[in-house]
């Protein structure tokens, strides 16, 4: 009986997956946690972020600054969009509004006629490029038993722990800093903080800034070790992000770190226990009925969250954004 | 505290409704309000006299709410103009009306709850550079004015007894501590008016009295106060000048003395006591008319509010 | 919050003034195109609006990129799978595929008009893949042998469908605009029924649904399991998915959400435990249902002809049905107490309670009633176009985009609505690639939502 995926269940912990969603649920913890925005689009964000960074990498050979450059802008530039029209408006027609518009960036991108630019369905390959080519380690396989890493993988964990760290880092010291007060401030009541002469449909862009922002940095660090596909942008991908940050607690800073890791852990020895059961017939399953257990398992884990532990593993049960 | 026994003559000519002030700290004109079709605000002219105490009051659905929240930019009206201290304030928005030194509190608590108390009153303060996104990631260039807010808040939180809860969440307090709080914080922001919707409401009388002395320590440092009350025992005690509202309108206007001694506001509004079903005083007042909508709608905005509040 | 469902007479007043101007601008399509030639025979446009997997085949002329109709063509794939289709007046025809894998679609040579053109790569080979919408198989009609090269068949970019049909025979056209157009009704018509459910929901509770998609994907399942597993006729089938589905809205009203408002649970959390609801529901369809597309058999044969429209039996089941259902909603709601408690509850729930009605029996009511609705309409989406587990789910935006056009928690609003976006993704395929039907549609409601924020039929906010 092969127990290695246990091995690669903890590879979860430090790999660019977990990285990434730990990244962009650091995002939504900026909008939905610390702001109060139901941003359902940031798999739109990270989207736009990806297409941002894969398109200017391959397409039009930017150097690696530069695309990421583009990445960040273009998220920028799609919150702002995104905002004007909803920010004055009750938080559920902003959840409405951005999960449309994540489907939206995801349709076009896949449109058969827009193929020669975005690669229509089969997404972007090799956007690794310009990162692997400053990559100093050299060549060669790192790491112990199953879990094997070449020089490339290697730099990408490396840099996307060191950039996930600093992402914290510079957004505890906003939530700390007044800037940080003005949005709990409008998380708990937007009136009562425009009232006292704030203005608060700006802060709540900038919060969707940064939180986009944050998105397409981890779509980058998503794509690098494999590539863009469209698909890995739709509103499941927003869900499980919701599902990482309040698992990890939803009004703290390493809440979606802790979160991603261990979401992850638990998909991947879900699905090696049950490639396992399936394989000696443990359970009356097919392998084909194994792909949407994983799905049951999130929505499931979703809604035990959100009901008896608002507050996530790291938050108190005072502090839970929305104490049940 | 004692009644002033001179009183300060603050209109101009004849006390009646849109009176001119001798000093008006805030001037109104023709601003009107309607939701779907019934008029919720219609005021010819009103002048709010600076460095004193005014009071509005007028039964439910008297549009008394609505008026504030046009003032200070929370809604905004179908026509009219208003002047606050020489500058046009129509069409600009609420934070906006705030940073011109008129802050306004609510008739339904607006303490930020997973807030402390003193972040709720640092909150209210101006000119902290580490509100602004890049300022913020410096602590070394906001620090120094963080300091100063603390001070000023912990100095306006012991003025209001609250100081031993400065580290407490907001939430944690009680009604009456969390109209104080939000008093408080209002002056965090050094506003030459403070609009105060309802003060009295849901305080426990052991609080009332110390309530009564803030509001008047306010005129002492030279603030005006505007605020609506129903508690006409506070309007009485505290109030230099009353505007009674009703049906959107203004129907009267003048010393407290005077406008509450007047009959037709007595029959109509002051005889009742406020939660009584003013349905039954509709025939009496001089001016109403058809005051079901009014007071439907005025009902319905509340309990809506309250909800919304609940369902925080 | 948007005050409901007040003034719903004008909203019924102007829905019936839509409808008419619906049915002029329909008729009118249909008589200029009465003259349609016989030999034409366009499929009714089918427009998948379900995320389900299609294949775009699309015959044109290489000399003028006209398009031609009338060609036999037949798509091979993975299990066997083999199917003949006819191009549409738009020389077009979109096929959806069981599956995903590897197809081929080949032009029956025989049938093209012009003998003496021959397409220039003949078959083509078309990978489909997961989520794939309108993967590309068109053919370039070239003089001579099929052998020609350059032909360029395959993936490349193509001018939209708009301009390839415009130089054609503009009775085509015409043809291609009615049929889309009551493609676009009954489409709209089957969102109406499922939205209805999604603004009543959110005007008693205030809940944003997001797993309604599944209790439209829900009754669409048990249509199927009644009809091809039980072998029971169609209208067994339909009524028992309106049961069902109404059986199913109730008991997870009492199992989950009558429980949820109890401990006070406030409205963002609920809505995020509804996606939590929707990500279980929908994968356990996948897990007991499989991944394919389940075929809901229906006769395919033109049952009705108008003009250059044929409807298909099930087509004119799902008008009827709808259109009568709509009708006894709006009457329920408009005329019987129970509506009259519900419109309360939804205008104000303070009051409601005060003035003697028992909410939480309402609400149960609208959790029934909703789910019954969005069960009907699984079950005629399922005939009308497709049916997989992620049905509901796929249309649900499309959901979310009647009902806040229409104005939240307005049921009229939300009709109103809901044909608006059912013409507008079938209509938009005119002018647009057909894979951002959807997409148009979302566009068009965020648009909206900028000039007036409270939808059409909703009430200015009070304080904004």
């Amino acid at each position: 009986m092969d127990f290695s995926f246990i091995w690669l269940a903890f590879g979860q912990i430090i790999s660019p997956q977990t990285i990434a969603y730990a990244l962009a649920a650091l995002g939504l913890t900026v909008c939905f946690g610390f702001t109060g925005l139901v941003n359902f689009g940031q798999a739109g964000f990270m989207a736009v972020g990806g297409y941002g960074f894969a398109i200017t990498t391959v397409k039009f050979g930017w150097p690696l600054w530069a695309s990421v450059l583009a990445a960040i802008v273009g998220a920028i530039i799609f919150a702002f969009i995104l905002g004007i029209p909803t920010l004055r408006l009750r938080a559920d027609y902003l959840s409405i509004v951005t999960i449309a518009a994540a489907e939206i960036v995801r349709y076009t991108v896949k449109t058969p006629q827009f193929v020669p630019v975005t690669g229509g369905t089969d997404g972007i390959n090799g956007s690794s490029s310009t990162f692997d080519a400053i990559n100093p380690i050299p060549v060669g396989h790192y790491g112990v038993g199953v879990l094997m890493y070449n020089q490339d993988d290697l730099w990408i964990i490396i840099v996307g722990w060191v950039l996930t760290l600093l992402c914290a880092l510079l957004v505890s010291r906003l939530m700390r800093s007044p800037w940080g007060r003005i949005v709990k401030g409008i998380r708990e009541d937007e009136d009562a903080v425009r009232a006292l002469g704030k203005n608060v449909y700006w802060y709540k862009m900038q919060a969707l800034m940064i939180g986009g922002t944050l998105a397409a940095i981890a779509a980058i660090i998503n794509i690098i070790p494999t590539s863009l596909q469209p698909d890995n942008y739709g509103t499941q991908t927003t869900f499980f992000l919701f599902t990482i940050m309040l698992l990890g607690g939803a009004t703290t800073i390493m809440g979606p770190i802790v979160g991603s890791i261990i979401f992850w852990i638990v998909l991947s020895l879900s699905d090696g226990l049950l490639s396992l059961a399936v394989t000696y017939h443990w359970l009356p399953i097919t392998s084909v009925q194994q792909g949407p257990i994983r799905f049951v398992i999130v929505g499931v884990a979703l809604i035990l969250i959100v009901v008896f532990r608002p507050q996530g593993i790291l938050g108190k049960k005072s502090e839970a954004y929305f104490s049940a | 505290m004692p009644k002033e026994t001179t009183k300060p003559v603050l209109q101009i000519g004849e006390p009646g409704p849109g009176v001119a002030k001798v000093d008006p700290i805030l001037v109104a004109d023709n601003v009107t309000r309607t939701f779907g079709g019934m008029t919720a605000v219609d005021v010819q002219h009103v002048e709010i006299p600076r460095g004193a105490i005014t009071a509005l009051i007028g039964p439910n659905g008297a549009g008394k709410t609505t008026f504030f929240n046009l003032l200070t930019g929370f809604d905004r009206p179908d026509s009219g103009a208003w002047v606050f201290d020489g500058q046009d304030l129509a069409g600009v928005p609420a934070y906006k009306v705030a940073r011109k030194g008129m802050v306004r509190t609510f008739q339904l608590t607006k303490a930020l709850g997973l807030l402390s108390v003193l972040e709720n009153m640092r909150l209210g303060a101006t000119k902290q550079s580490g509100e602004h996104f890049f300022g913020a990631l410096f602590k070394s260039t906001w620090k120094k004015r963080e300091a100063d807010i603390t001070d000023q808040a912990m100095e306006l939180l012991a003025r209001f007894k609250l100081d031993t809860k400065a580290n407490d969440y907001a939430a944690s307090l009680s009604g009456g501590q969390r109209k104080l709080l939000e008093m408080a914080r209002a002056l965090m922001t050094k506003p030459e008016l403070v609009m105060l919707d309802e003060p009295m409401a849901g305080v426990n009388p052991a609080l009332t009295q110390s309530l009564l002395g803030h509001i008047l320590n306010l005129k002492t440092e030279g603030m005006t106060v505007l605020f609506v009350e129903h508690d006409m025992h506070m309007v009485r005690t505290i109030a230099d000048w009353v505007i009674v509202m009703a049906e959107g309108n203004i129907v009267a206007e003048g010393y407290p003395d005077t406008v509450m001694n007047d009959p037709a506001v007595i029959d109509a509004y002051l005889g009742a006591h406020h939660d009584t079903d003013l349905g039954s005083l509709t025939g009496q007042l001089e001016v109403a008319q058809d005051i079901d909508p009014h007071l439907a709608h005025e009902i319905e905005e509340e309990i809506e509010e309250e909800a919304h509040h609940d369902g925080k | 919050m948007v005050k409901a469902l007040r003034g719903n007479p004008v909203g019924i007043r102007l829905l019936l003034c839509i409808l008419a101007l619906l049915l002029a601008a329909g008729a009118l399509a249909l008589g200029s195109s009465s003259a349609a030639r016989a030999d034409t025979t366009p499929s009714p446009t089918p427009t998948a609006s379900a995320a389900q997997e299609t294949i775009q085949v699309w015959v044109r002329l290489a000399s003028d990129k006209s398009a031609v109709a009338g060609v036999t063509v037949v798509v091979t794939g993975p299990k066997n799978f083999s199917q003949s289709f006819v191009t549409g007046a738009d020389g077009k025809v979109l096929v959806g595929v069981p599956r995903i894998g590897d197809y081929k679609v080949k032009l029956d040579v025989s049938t093209l008009p012009d003998k003496t053109l021959k397409p220039a790569i003949n078959p083509l080979d078309t990978p489909v893949a997961r989520n794939d919408s309108g993967d590309p198989a068109y053919f370039l009609l070239v003089p001579g042998t099929a052998s020609g090269s350059g032909g360029s068949g395959g993936s490349t970019a193509s001018p939209s469908p708009g301009s390839g049909s415009s130089s054609g025979d503009s009775t085509n056209y015409f043809a291609l605009v009615a049929n889309l157009t009551a493609n676009g009704i009954i489409f709209g018509l089957l969102l109406a029924l499922a939205s209805i459910g999604v603004s009543l929901i959110y005007g008693t509770t205030g809940l944003n649904n997001f797993a309604h998609g599944e209790l439209v994907t829900f009754g669409a399942l048990m249509g199927y399991v009644l009809s091809q597993v039980l072998h029971l006729p169609i209208f067994i089938a339909i009524i028992g998915a309106f049961v069902l589905g109404g059986a199913f809205g109730y008991l997870q009203d009492m199992a989950l959400w009558k429980p949820l408002r109890k401990r006070g649970v406030g409205l963002i959390p609920l809505m995020i435990v509804s996606i939590g609801l929707s990500l279980a529901l929908r994968y356990l369809y996948e897990f007991i249902f499989g991944s394919d597309q389940l075929i809901l058999s229906s006769n395919n044969a033109s049952a009705l002809t108008l003009g250059p429209v044929h409807f298909k039996q099930t087509d004119l089941i799902s008008i009827v049905v709808c259109v009568v259902l709509l009708l006894a909603v709006a009457f329920v709601l408009l005329r019987t107490r129970i509506g009259k408690a519900t419109r309360a509850v939804s205008d104000n729930k303070a009051l409601a309670a005060a003035s003697g009605i028992n909410v939480e029996r309402i609400i149960r009511i609208v959790w029934a009633g909703s789910g019954a609705l969005a069960g009907l309409a699984g079950v005629l989406i399922g005939y009308y176009q497709t049916l997989r587990w992620d049905t509901g789910a796929s249309i649900l935006l499309l959901v979310f985009a009647a009902v806040t056009l229409g104005g939240f928690g307005t049921a009229f609003g939300a009709l109103v609505g809901a044909l608006i976006i059912g013409l507008l993704v079938n209509l938009s395929t005119l002018i647009i690639p057909a894979n951002l039907q959807n997409a148009a549609a979302l566009l068009v409601m965020i648009l909206i939502l900028l000039v007036r924020p409270q939808g059409i039929f909703g009430k200015r906010e009070r304080i904004g």
